[in-house]
């Protein structure tokens, strides 16, 4: 017991550049991812926030939640305006010499990364800007009332994808950003989720040492979009990865890495299940989308263990 | 009915349906052959915060009124820890009713209000953690609604429940008669003894205080807004099952879980929303969620 003790507290900072009191849904995942984000990142950051649930809810004005640089942006250009934001602090560098060792991050939800912000963001990262995206990914466009955006899995209910009597919901499949990002040929691509603290603490904490983008895709648990209940945020997470639903991984120069490799899935129907979302499938839609599934995590399975023969 | 239109306020909070019930309202009445409205109020509300919905109801034309509802003809409550925090019954009609949720007795809660109209307690949450059982009391409130007020007929609600909840329906309309049975009826005085009480009331800069460009030079002033009003339930912490391992502490979305200098951890209740997380992931269980008075 003794050695278990305090053990949270000496691995993580107490300190908290997302204050108290923001206006974030109870149980809230993605303020949850935010607030590791944040702390991983430290004090010498300067934020572009893209328009989004963390948006609305740190920012009230004339009130703020943020304890670092932040500036607001509009849905389509976070990751411009970091752009520009890198550029100017390189400029500033140069007229003066030396300056602190700043990291410059674009964050967005999923419907200002895959669909809204799509261009800008891949415009920063083709050019090379030194700078952290962060996507936390809540699978809808939450903040206006569960909206679907690209990111939205197969199946799922939302308001402007109804599942009833002609459809089922949502009838695309999820984009797959990281791999988008990973096309550009940038330095660090990962994706985490906000139920693993550590992971999304060492991986921005990764990031933040790169020179040159790096993107890093979060799942951010929405309990309210989801229609789960808020205290299980966290099992839903979890589900997500041991489900192989949203597997955790890295891209390093190409290189795919699994950080999470479970030797033996837990079926899709435990996920599915759990959330109101996806109450309307049927028996055939859930092995639809478990072989999906499967196909997907032994897709990126393989690219992992294709550099160890190297 | 004296009144041609009647206005209804819903003080509830987000996730707790009170749009529904709202919704439903009017659907009972358009069904039995009336005019009605139903609308929320909007702002950056979010699950747990204190939300508004209104109805208004016509027997005689339709409704062309937009504007909002500033003196309503009933007020319905459906969250009993909002009647502490907000001035429920402001722009109450004289003669209007109020219609609180509460566990507490019909004479207890005489004391908090004073002014003439009827009040109306029903115990919902008991009802529909009995019949649904969740504490989710929308539909339940909406029993008690109809034995206060008579504004819309029970079995007019039977065809919006089923529309609404298909198989849960019936449940939730039993749920809803039974509230209609035991919703106890009152009338209060206006006393002059009485203090009215007193809310408080946010003190923020206006936007033309604020420095050009509306920048907000006070960081993290978020610090001084309650959000732990939001919340239905609290955790309690039962040191003799803790191993102070911190994760409730790391899993808080508010950051609000704080280790003391014994080294055991406690929630700043003045931002816990009470979602649950850290009793659900105590590995020791050695937290509880209380549910709130």
């Amino acid at each position: 017991m003794e050695t278990l003790s305090v053990y949270v507290p000496k691995l993580v900072t107490n300190k908290e550049y997302i204050a108290s009191g923001h206006r974030a849904c109870s149980g809230c995942g993605e303020v949850l991812a935010l607030r590791y984000v944040c702390k991983a990142l430290g004090r010498n950051t300067i934020i572009s926030n893209a328009t989004g649930c963390m948006e609305i809810i740190s920012s009230p004005l004339p009130e703020t939640a943020w304890e670092v640089s932040w500036i607001h942006t509009l849905f389509e250009n976070a990751a411009a305006v970091a752009s520009g934001i890198e550029s100017g602090l390189k400029a500033l560098k140069r007229k003066h010499g030396y300056i602190k060792d700043v990291k410059v991050v674009a964050m967005g939800g999923d419907g200002a990364t895959a669909d809204i912000g799509l261009q800008a963001l891949s415009g920063a990262l083709e050019r090379g800007h030194d700078f952290i995206y962060v996507c936390f990914d809540n699978e809808a466009y939450m903040n206006t009332g569960i909206q679907r955006s690209s990111e939205t899995p197969f199946g799922a209910s939302t308001t402007t994808a109804p599942s009833g009597k002609v459809s089922m919901g949502q009838h695309t499949w999820k984009k797959n950003m990281a791999a988008i990002a990973a096309a550009h040929n940038i330095p660090y691509v990962a994706t985490s989720c906000s139920s693993y603290p550590f992971d999304i603490m060492y991986k921005i904490e990764k990031a933040r040492k790169v020179k040159g983008p790096s993107y890093i895709h979060i799942l951010s648990v929405c309990p309210t979009g989801w229609r789960c209940p808020s205290s299980d945020t966290i099992k839903m997470g979890r589900l997500a990865v041991e489900t192989g639903v949203f597997p955790l991984y890295e891209i390093e120069n190409g290189e795919y890495k699994m950080n999470f490799d479970y030797p033996k899935l837990r079926p899709v129907e435990d996920y599915l299940t759990a959330q109101g979302r996806f109450r309307h499938l049927t028996k055939e839609q859930i092995a639809e989308i478990q072989q999906k599934v499967i196909v997907e995590y032994e897709k990126i399975k393989m690219l992992s263990s294709r550099k160890k023969g190297k | 009915m004296k009144n041609d239109i009647i206005e209804i306020r819903w003080h509830g909070r987000g996730g707790q349906g009170a749009v529904t019930s709202a919704e439903l309202t009017a659907l009972a009445a358009i069904h039995e052959g009336k005019y009605a409205q139903a609308f929320p109020s909007f702002g950056p509300e979010r699950r747990g915060a204190p939300v508004l919905a209104f109805n208004r109801i016509r027997t005689d034309r339709a409704v062309r009124e937009r504007s909002g509802i500033i003196k309503p003809d009933i007020v319905v409550v459906i969250d009993p820890g909002l009647v502490s925090l907000i001035n429920v019954t402001d722009g109450l009609k004289p003669g209007g009713t109020l219609i609180v949720n509460s566990a507490r007795s019909v004479e207890d809660l005489q004391q908090d209000f004073s002014g003439d109209w009827k009040l109306a307690v029903v115990d919902a949450a008991s009802i529909a953690k009995k019949l649904l059982g969740v504490n989710i009391v929308n539909t339940t409130m909406l029993g008690a609604l109809i034995k206060a007020t008579e504004v819309i007929d029970c079995d007019s609600l039977r065809e919006p429940l089923e529309e609404r909840f298909g198989a849960r329906a019936k449940s939730n309309f039993e749920a809803c008669k039974q509230a209609a049975e035991n919703t106890v009826i009152s009338e209060i005085t206006p006393s002059g003894d009485k203090r009215p009480r007193s809310f408080a009331v946010e003190k923020l800069p206006k936007w033309n205080e604020l420095p050009v460009g509306c920048v907000v030079t006070d960081v993290g002033n978020t610090k001084a807004f309650c959000t732990g009003n939001w919340k239905s339930q609290h955790p309690e912490w039962l040191d003799s099952k803790c191993i102070k391992c911190g994760i409730c502490s790391i899993f808080c979305p508010e950051g609000c879980i704080k280790q003391q200098k014994d080294g055991f951890f406690r929630a700043d209740l003045f931002y816990c929303k009470g979602c649950g997380i850290c009793a659900r992931e105590c590995w020791t269980q050695a937290i509880k969620m209380v549910e709130e008075a």
